[in-house]
């Protein structure tokens, strides 16, 4: 988590804190539902655990921004987002791990990454048998993805992500949102 | 993060989200979500509070072993920072598992 680079401006950071109050994101989401409830038409699908928990893979799944420090950068000049993914091994360090994403205050999740990537936690859960083992790969991906870009995210994005936790044997995946 | 839970889940593989804007989550149509109306950027709550992460994650899964239809929304009602967390019983997941 220490890779240097540009802090977001401050008035990005004063527009997170705003956002950051839940009545005003709220408000926020009722603005961004309309923008989306096209692109989830149909009815929603539903598939079930094929196996006792306790030998259950989970891959996570984050739009939180979280990448390897080692990859590049979520594109945060592009207005309409990155619907790019970055693959996160299984057996990563945390400290290899980074957060781009300017559009929502990530102080504490630089602190502690469990926060919105909680492989750790995961990692623990299976050491006690709660699970079976966490994925060889998980997913970082940035929220906050428009336009064009919204549409690479459902016919492209989404579909490799899928395509992956099926070849990797996931059994379900967790997802975090920023 | 909706579109994502949906294409996953239609690969055949169940999925479990969390949630911090359960309008967005409502009208997408996640297979399976639990809402916490916490700040954004605290999907598991505070940093370096693995007794809270836990219970979130606790929660999760049993949700994931219960629910018995497409978007069910849980929503545990944790208030932020006004709330105290212990170690959650794991066993319990088990029992509801049917082992």
């Amino acid at each position: 988590m220490s890779n240097p680079k540009p802090s977001a401006s401050f008035i990005q950071r004063l527009q997170n804190r705003f956002f950051a109050i839940p009545a005003v994101a709220e408000w926020w989401a009722g603005r961004f539902v309309r923008r989306v409830r096209s692109s989830a038409d149909g009815p929603t699908p539903f598939a079930h655990l094929t196996k006792p928990l306790a030998e259950c893979t989970v891959a996570l799944i984050t739009t939180g921004g979280v990448h390897l420090t080692s990859q590049p950068a979520f594109d945060m000049a592009d207005p309409d987002g990155d619907a790019t993914l970055r693959e996160i091994p299984g057996d990563v360090a945390l400290a290899d791990l980074t957060i781009t994403h300017d559009y929502y205050n990530h102080s504490s999740a630089d602190r502690d990454l469990n926060v919105i990537f909680p492989l750790e936690q995961f990692r623990e859960l299976a050491q006690r048998g709660v699970i079976g083992g966490v994925a060889r790969r998980h997913f970082g991906l940035m929220g906050h993805i428009e336009g064009e870009h919204l549409r690479r995210l459902q016919e492209k994005t989404a579909p490799e992500i899928a395509a992956k936790l099926r070849a990797d044997g996931v059994d379900f995946a967790f997802l975090t949102p920023a | 993060m909706g579109l994502v839970t949906r294409e996953i889940e239609a690969a055949g593989i169940p999925t479990v989200a969390i949630s911090l804007a359960l309008e967005i989550t409502q009208n997408v149509g996640v297979p399976r979500a639990l809402f916490v109306k916490w700040p954004l950027g605290h999907p598991l709550g505070e940093a370096n509070a693995p007794a809270q992460q836990r219970t979130i994650l606790f929660e999760s899964l049993r949700l994931l072993l219960t629910a018995t239809e497409p978007g069910v929304i849980a929503e545990p009602g944790y208030r932020w920072r006004r709330q105290e967390y212990s170690e959650p019983v794991w066993g319990e997941l088990e029992i509801v598992n049917g082992e």
